[in-house]
């Protein structure tokens, strides 16, 4: 570690150990639940897996081996300990599969998430129907928090583990088989599935799998066939089995593979059929619009069967080797993520459709790690649906990704109503034409880095022609590049025409991508139309005009060459490369006749592309300007909001019923019991004894002497007073049950809402409602002092159920920043411990461009207004309830930059340690790379919180955490004060951290080589691992103006209601050339409106009913018809309202988009089931009784 | 184009004035164009001959180009030379319980003896028939039975199409729980002593006492008893079944918001009632069943699924066929217990599975195939879940608009549930969706897809036909409960699971009558072999029931 990341550290560690001083000083005057900081500090991750399994030798056994290989490598390395005995202490083979597969998990979770201990229940050994015995792994929920990567590891080590004990693989019955598929079908209807494997692909895994993957029941619902089966013991869906085989084995197939490969005892040649989507693709979904040519089928056959040599064809299409082939290479369209659209999300682009987002291959600075790069312009021109950070789901390289803005790649192209084709660069441009675009014809560039393509093991799509590759070619051809590039009269970037063709035509270099236009979307003949009117044009004022024919103007609205329109002629200013791509001279002669074209030119990809043309005809050579186009469509918006229970809560204090629906405590403090008393109530809270004075109180201090109090566990049956053992269990030694401090007492709650005021020396006025919870759902169930909520309340703040303030923002990652893009000054960042730019120089201006630290986050507007709110009630606490001096004294969020937050991820129970360094507009949290992924998040969307530290220090408690499975996930457990990088999820080391990518790269996507066979030619944060280098260098090559550029919050949120969202999604779509409009609408009637009405349909018919005034449900109507509890009005839960809000509209769009009649008509019956239940009969004009 | 069918090439033969050869049927039935070769075959035909001869066919087969591609066109694969009816259709043993043993005699009960509604239909039908039915008489005349529809009786009770008042209120459901708890507790009133729930709360305890009430819930308590909670229109009372009484049998059968009776005695603290005896309404062992005076049949078929790839097309001509035949002369009734068509939306992505997309096109196809049954037969159907019509139990019979679709022999449509009485027989029709969820719920031995009809005996002893609510049935509140089965009838038939299964409980018959659809991927996928091709035929003067499978 070089010293500067040492002193980076060292001054983390100096704040948190400030923090930790006072908050120990505090928590030891005994007033909350526990008398120390409840968040231990963790040394590494070896340390947390031990922990976490209590299985003596793993860490260090961990930490020899982390030196030497990946972790997945370390996992499947630990199973010959395990079965070797040298680690861990099993004596049964079961045992030490179980141990194999435990340690498994908690390596590849970095210890820090619940899976390994509760998401595997057991591992045994069962019988096949030959009497050989196979591997039983059985799965519970919580395995989801694992992740797919880690369920699916979890398999492979178990059957490695097999193979080395000896065991024979699981012969699925068939029975067995077709369970698997009943039962994942119906997991997913019932709780939903990222990735929904068609029943032949689950069919195709049991029964490959060579391992049962078996689990505990988690629905109520059963399976309808394949009932009582021998070997499986429950009829309802085994949820961790099906989260194991579908998000695990069916979506990382690929992942698995990489590792199958290296290992010689076990052999999965199944999977290559799983990750080319060959299963249950025959039927089904056959067509699928646009797949290049029908050599297809024979290519990936001939893949599954000489795969071994892994020269690098993992994936389908690249097959076809034949010596001529009649068509470009181009990946296969995939329709995946177009699945379950639904109203107000639109769809920008259709998979792989022209016109829709262009390939262009890159990382930015605030890029990587599951996002793509949209120019800010096209934010804007797709109506502001896309703002920084919006999830888009994306037909390659991932399944979905975060929208950063980057202003350095090319902007879209749009038609203006009055017929002129424009490119826009410029957001505030975009803002400007917005209103008068007709057509989007291009959604310009989406910036993918290329270590996206190596995590998820895709192959290289062909790569835009772009200027870093055209100037390495042109470096190649000869030319003096540095020279021309510090020639002020030359931008190589952007040349004038002159000057391309100049270069294209005496170097023997391709011409450059400034002028060269989308050939291969135009056909041959409109190629030759095209030539033909450029040649029947004429010059005026150095203007090209042509006659304007509809073929003519889509031709070039096709190409992206910007013209001007007026009814008789087309106007095209920069025409001469144009006209000498067309093989037409600069005196408008054409110099080639149609029987010029070679034969391969005219049926290149059945005559739809003009590449090769363009090729027979052009003095130069004209490179594919953007042969792939990215599919995507809105997943989910963005977010930054505070996290409130709902309803929000502002102290852990139980007020029962007495609140009202508001929870209010003011209002049950004052509520007249039976007696006439005040605010008294039977309340469910802990039993504490003071160890001084002996006097019972719910209270964590004594209220006659003010010790700390403890638990006191009585067994409510025998009286035995218990102690909790080791483990912190008790148990009564006589009745042998668990016993818990949580007693029924009666509580004078007016007398503890006064007191605590009194105590902060606040009045009711401070705040406008203090609100409570109902209950408490922690063992024990010893509540807050409501000291904290008064605190909370005046300053505007909720509780989280573990006591903690928090924030929730959507990840995004940074490498590099500029102070003054997050609103703060160079100075303050030399305070931090910055000193120098990313090229070395002294940092001086706001405007320098810094690389950012790992554990320094920038936080949204919003999220420094509640960090603000949080660090007063933090200062309020202290002085008001500890007597201790204000520990942050902020005025204005400046003074938030230097402070600790931790970041704590949803699954997860560590928290990570960072420093605030500034703001920004975008509603997310933006972070390095490594911060998110030692949370355990990518940045595909996914969001987790902040919370300031020494709120976390002071307020949060375990014995708050509810008792039912899971509890303990989403809680700060332990704290990880600095990162590791080799200990975090991996998936960040895929990170390409370059300024250029070479010229071996861009030739190897041509030929759709795997991301792997140019692995060594791009750095990785993979390969900084372990050295001095690894906290520095992470290079980008695509800067971005500002990293909040583009609309700051997505149309999904600002607009109304889910009509409007509805309508302005469609409308877009009919404006964006990509999207095929009647396809969104039948969709959103599909996936959304149809299963809406239906659902809620079925939902009326067989409903529960609520009484209006006391709340009590029903599952019938009672016989009464009055609430048999209280004798109110009982109601229905599910109205004719919710039922069929829906339906006039999907009619209506079903019209208007020219549906299919099939879906018109399942509206139709819909529409007449309706009627048929909500409205009577006889109230009609004429009825089906005039028929009779 | 709709396969043609045998019996309607005779038909049109006939009303020329034609008798035909099978064989020469058969040809004409396999021809590209079966109306031009008919024509052409006709005009072949020497001006003198009554009957149709395969010499004619073929002559007129190989002047008419188009008719026929190649020789192997000329007797379609598949389908036997001889008609299958003779081969094929003779009753089959399969499943069930074997009716004809079981059937005691019923020739003393005469059908003057019980009320039935005539239906004057006089000249109505013979008016827009005339042809066909002439025309069968003349090529199948049955010397044995008169196909006389002056003799017929047919009448619909407990239809509520066009009656669907409820509008979905609160009160609405209120509604229609009560009245299925008045309907069922009076079948009940007789058995126990009742007493509402709100007067035995006040009983001292240790006294006898009874409830009849609708069950609220049902559950076993840790120590292996079983709880139930009766309700009546004045609150609930739990009833608590010790395991040791003998009835964990009757305990298992017990579904939610059925309406039950509890015998026992009360707790000291008069809290809870210890159940000595369970009641269901039931039906009676002893009861004097109808019967035809006559000897007449009817057709028992449901689920047809026209539409769906997997209708068996051929196996529904070979049965219209023997429609057509001297021995099915008597079945002069065809009663359809609903799923016409295979329907649109059923579930996720249908469409790729559908033969026929549109929705009335099914309706059209089907009403095409409807055609093939003889045109003098009366028909009743009623929906079922997969037709057009609402999902929500009482499903009234269809539309204006699919009604015209299906305006063949004028069938009757009425609402799913209804009651057809048959020429004395009472026939409760009801397609069947509550099996699924009887099966589900009951142990294998008392209800499982290859017994429907044990499913079916179930209903009839809670006297509803879908009891449970917030399951799988889905319900439409009207203002009475349509479910409730307040007469017993002579034959009770379903249909929905598909499987063939039928066996008498207490004197009622039971028919659950198979489908025309072969195995579809959801029924493998689900491990149910379906019983497609089979066409339960029940004597309607002696009760008596014959299968006669047609694949």
């Amino acid at each position: 570690m070089r010293p500067d990341d040492e002193r980076y550290f060292a001054r983390l560690e100096e704040r948190l150990d400030e923090a930790f001083e006072v908050a120990e000083t505090a928590k030891a005057q005994g007033k909350d639940p526990e008398p120390e900081i409840e968040i231990p500090v963790a040394r590494d991750m070896a340390d947390r897996v031990e922990n976490i399994l209590g299985i003596d030798g793993v860490a260090e056994r961990v930490r020899e081996l982390e030196g030497e290989m990946s972790r997945e490598e370390a996992a499947l390395e630990l199973v010959t300990d395990f079965v070797e005995g040298t680690v861990g202490d099993y004596d049964s083979r079961a045992g030490k599969i179980e141990g194999a597969v435990r340690t498994a998990v908690a390596l590849l979770t970095e210890g820090v998430v619940a899976a390994p201990i509760e998401g595997i229940d057991r591992v045994e050994l069962l019988q096949n129907d030959d009497g050989t015995e196979f591997i039983n792994v059985y799965y519970a929920g919580p395995i989801r928090s694992a992740g797919g990567t880690a369920q699916a590891l979890s398999v492979l080590v178990a059957d490695y583990a097999r193979a080395l004990l000896g065991i024979d693989e699981y012969h699925a019955r068939t029975e067995e088989v077709e369970r698997y598929a009943e039962e994942i079908a119906l997991y997913d209807r019932e709780t939903g599935l990222q990735y929904t494997p068609k029943d032949k692909e689950s069919k195709f895994i049991a029964e490959n799998l060579p391992i049962m993957l078996d689990g505990e029941a988690t629905g109520d619902e059963e399976v309808s066939g394949f009932r009582d089966l021998e070997r499986v013991d429950t009829n309802s869906p085994r949820g961790g089995m099906c989260l194991v085989a579908a998000e695990g084995i069916a979506l990382k197939a690929p992942k698995i593979q990489r590792y199958t490969r290296d290992l010689d005892e076990v052999d999965w040649p199944w999977l290559q059929d799983l990750i080319d989507g060959t299963i249950g693709k025959d039927g089904a979904d056959g067509e699928e619009g646009g797949s290049n040519d029908g050599d297809d089928g024979d290519g990936e056959t001939d893949d599954a069967n000489g795969e071994d040599e892994q020269a690098g064809d993992a994936n389908g299409d690249e097959g076809d080797d034949d010596s001529a082939p009649a068509g470009p290479l181009r990946p296969k369209p995939s329709q995946k993520f177009l699945r379950d659209l639904i109203a107000g999300r639109p769809v920008f682009t259709h998979p792989s459709e022209d016109g829709g987002f262009r390939l262009r291959y890159g990382r930015a600075r605030n890029h990587g790690f599951a996002t793509a790069g949209v120019h800010p312009a096209t934010m804007h021109l797709v109506d502001d649906f896309l703002a920084t950070g919006t999830q888009i789901k994306t037909e390659r390289p991932g399944k979905a990704a975060g929208v950063v803005p980057v202003d350095s790649i090319e902007g879209p192209t749009v038609k203006l109503a009055n017929g002129e084709v424009r490119r826009i660069d410029d957001p505030e441009e975009a803002l400007a034409v917005r209103n008068g675009v007709e057509e989007i014809l291009d959604l310009g560039e989406y910036l993918v880095n290329y270590g996206e393509f190596v995590e998820n093991n895709h192959p290289l799509a062909p790569a835009s022609y772009v200027y870093e590759w055209w100037v390495q070619e042109f470096e190649a051809a000869g030319a003096d590049v540095q020279a021309l590039d510090d020639d002020p009269n030359v931008d190589l970037e952007h040349p004038d025409p002159a000057e391309a063709l100049e270069w294209a035509e005496s170097y023997d270099c391709p011409l450059h991508p400034e002028y060269t236009y989308l050939w291969h979307d135009v056909s041959v003949d409109a190629f030759e139309t095209l030539a033909a009117a450029v040649a029947d044009g004429e010059v005026v004022e150095g203007v090209l005009a042509i006659e304007h024919t509809d073929e003519v103007a889509r031709a070039l609205e096709t190409l992206l060459v910007e013209h001007a329109a007026t009814p008789d002629a087309l106007r095209v200013p920069t025409w001469r490369p144009l006209a000498r791509s067309l093989g037409v001279d600069d005196g408008l002669r054409r110099e080639w006749e149609g029987a010029d074209l070679p034969r391969e030119a005219r049926e290149w990809d059945g005559g739809d592309n003009a590449v090769k043309a363009v090729d027979a005809v052009a003095p130069f050579e004209v490179r594919e300007r953007a042969p792939v186009r990215i599919g995507n469509r809105m997943g989910r918006p963005e977010k930054s909001e505070s996290r409130d229970l709902s309803p929000a809560v502002h102290t852990l204090f139980p007020i029962n019923e007495a609140g009202g629906p508001q929870r209010d405590v003011a209002k049950a403090a004052s509520t007249m019991d039976d007696r006439g008393r005040r605010g008294h109530h039977e309340l469910e809270v802990a039993d504490r004894a003071c160890p001084d004075c002996g006097t019972h109180t719910y209270r964590s201090a004594c209220p006659d002497c003010g010790t700390h109090t403890e638990p006191h566990y009585e067994c409510g049956d025998c009286g035995t007073v218990c102690e909790p053992d080791e483990a912190g269990r008790v148990e009564c030694p006589r009745c042998e049950w668990e016993v818990t401090a949580a007693t029924y007492q009666e509580v004078d709650l007016n007398d503890a809402y006064r007191s605590a005021m009194e105590v902060v020396g606040e009045r009711e006025s401070a705040f406008e409602i203090l609100k409570g919870v109902q209950g408490l759902t922690s063992t024990n169930k010893t509540p807050e002092a409501i000291e904290k909520g008064i605190l909370r309340a005046k300053n505007g703040v909720t509780s989280f159920k573990d006591g903690t303030v928090r924030y929730d923002m959507t990840d995004l990652p940074v490498t590099s920043v500029r102070p003054e893009e997050l609103d703060v000054t160079a100075d303050h960042f030399r305070e931090l411990g910055y000193e120098t730019d990313i090229d070395g120089d002294p940092l001086r201006h706001d405007d320098q461009l810094v690389e950012l630290k790992v554990q320094d986050v920038v936080l949204s507007d919003g999220a420094a207004e509640h960090m603000l709110k949080t660090a007063d009630f933090v200062d309020d606490l202290l002085a008001q309830f500890y007597d201790l001096p204000r520990f942050y004294e902020v005025n204005e969020r400046d003074d938030l930059v230097g402070e600790l937050v931790f970041g704590m991820a949803p699954h997860t129970s560590a928290a990570t340690v960072g420093r605030v360094i500034g703001f920004t507009s975008a509603a997310v949290g933006y972070a390095h790379p490594y911060f998110h992924a030692a949370k355990r998040r990518n940045c595909d969307g996914d969001e987790d919180c902040v919370m300031l530290l020494m709120d976390g220090l002071l307020n949060f408690s375990k014995t708050f955490l509810p008792n039912q499975r899971g509890g303990k996930m989403d809680a700060p457990l332990v704290m990880s004060s600095r990162i590791d990088p080799s200990e975090i999820d991996d998936e960040a080391h895929n990170m390409d951290v370059v300024r250029r990518y070479p010229l071996e790269f861009y030739e190897a996507t041509r030929e759709m080589a795997d991301p792997e066979a140019v692995e060594d030619r791009i750095r990785l944060g993979e390969d900084t691992l372990g050295t001095d280098d690894e906290y520095r260098g992470f290079d980008h090559t695509h800067d971005t103006t500002d990293i909040a550029m583009g609309p700051d919050l997505s149309a999904y949120k600002t607009l109304g209601d889910m009509m409007e969202k509805m309508d302005a999604q469609l409308e877009l779509a009919r404006k964006v050339r990509a999207v095929d409009e009647t396809d969104v609408a039948e969709r959103v009637i599909e996936y959304h409106f149809l299963p809406d009405i239906i659902g809620n349909l079925r939902a009326f018919s067989r409903q529960e009913t609520r009484c209006l005034d006391c709340g009590e449900k029903y599952r019938r109507m009672p016989l009464s018809g009055d609430c048999r509890e209280c004798g109110g009005r009982v109601n229905l839960t599910v109205h004719e309202g919710s039922v069929s809000k829906y339906v006039d509209t999907a009619i209506e769009v079903a019209e208007r988009f020219g549906c299919r009649p099939y879906t018109k008509q399942r509206l139709k019956v819909l529409d007449d089931s309706l009627e048929s239940i909500f409205e009577d009969d006889t109230n009609k004009q004429s009825g089906i009784a005039d028929f009779m | 184009m709709p396969l043609e069918s045998n019996a309607r090439i005779v038909g049109e033969l006939a009303s020329r004035g034609y008798n035909a050869e099978r064989e020469a049927v058969t040809l004409l039935a396999g021809a590209d164009d079966a109306a031009a070769a008919l024509e052409a075959a006709v005009e072949a035909a020497p001006d003198d001959a009554l009957r149709i001869t395969t010499d004619h066919v073929r002559a007129a087969l190989d002047d008419h180009g188009p008719v026929s591609n190649d020789d192997s066109d000329g007797v379609p694969s598949g389908q036997p030379p001889a008609t299958p009816a003779n081969d094929d259709g003779s009753p089959v043993e399969t499943k069930g319980s074997g009716v004809a043993d079981e059937t005691e005699p019923t020739a003393g009960v005469g059908a003057d003896e019980r009320p039935g509604v005539r239906e004057d239909r006089d000249g109505h039908r013979d008016a827009n028939h005339d042809g066909h039915r002439d025309a069968n008489h003349d090529g199948h005349r049955d010397a044995d039975h008169d196909r006389d529809p002056s003799r017929r009786e047919l009448a619909v009770g407990n239809d509520m199409t066009g009656h669907s008042t409820g509008t979905g209120e609160y009160a609405d459901f209120v509604r229609t729980f009560r009245d299925r708890y008045e309907r069922l507790s009076g079948l009940l009133r007789g058995r126990v002593n009742h007493r509402p729930a709100e007067a035995i709360a006040d009983m001292p305890g240790g006294s006898d006492a009874a409830m009849i009430g609708l069950v609220n819930d049902v559950r076993s308590t840790k120590s292996g008893h079983w709880l139930i909670e009766l309700e009546d229109t004045t609150g609930t009372f739990p009833a608590l079944v010790m395991k040791d009484k003998g009835l964990a049998d009757v305990v298992d059968e017990i579904l939610m918001d059925e309406c039950l009776a509890v015998e026992g005695t009360l707790a000291d603290d008069s809290g809870i009632l210890f159940a000595d005896s369970l009641h269901f309404p039931d039906v009676p062992r002893t009861r004097v069943t109808g019967g035809a005076d006559r000897h007449v049949q009817a057709a028992l078929i449901s689920d047809i699924h026209v539409g769906s790839e997997e209708f068996v097309a051929d196996a529904w001509s070979r049965f219209t066929d023997w429609l057509h035949t001297p021995e099915a002369a008597p079945v002069e009734y065809l009663l359809i217990a609903g799923d016409m068509v295979e329907g649109v939306g059923v579930y996720p992505d249908q469409d790729e599975e559908l033969d026929v997309v549109d929705i009335y096109e099914q309706y059209e196809l089907f009403a095409e195939y409807l055609k093939e049954v003889p045109a003098d037969t009366e028909i009743v159907m009623i929906p079922g879940n997969h037709d057009a019509v609402r999902l929500a139990e009482p499903q009234p019979g269809f539309n204006d608009e699919i009604r015209e679709i299906m305006d063949v022999h004028d069938a009757r449509i009425v609402s799913n549930p209804a009651t057809v009485s048959v020429e004395g027989v009472e026939v409760l029709m009801y397609h069947g969706v509550s099996l699924d969820e009887v099966i589900a719920e009951l142990p294998e031995e008392k209800a499982s897809y290859d017994e429907p009809h044990k499913a079916m005996y179930q209903l009839l002893k809670k006297r509803h036909v879908a009891p449970q609510f917030g399951g799988h049935t889905r319900v439409a509140p009207e203002e009475r409960d349509y479910l409730v089965i307040e007469d017993v009838p002579d034959v009770f038939h379903t249909g929905h699971v598909h499987k063939l299964g039928w066996g008498k409980y207490h004197d009622v018959l039971a028919v659950n009558s198979g489908c025309w659809q072969s195995q579809t991927d959801f029924q493998k996928s689900v491990n149910i072999d379906p019983d497609a091709g089979y066409a339960p035929i029940l004597d309607l003067d002696t009760l008596e029931m014959t299968v006669r499978k047609f694949t």
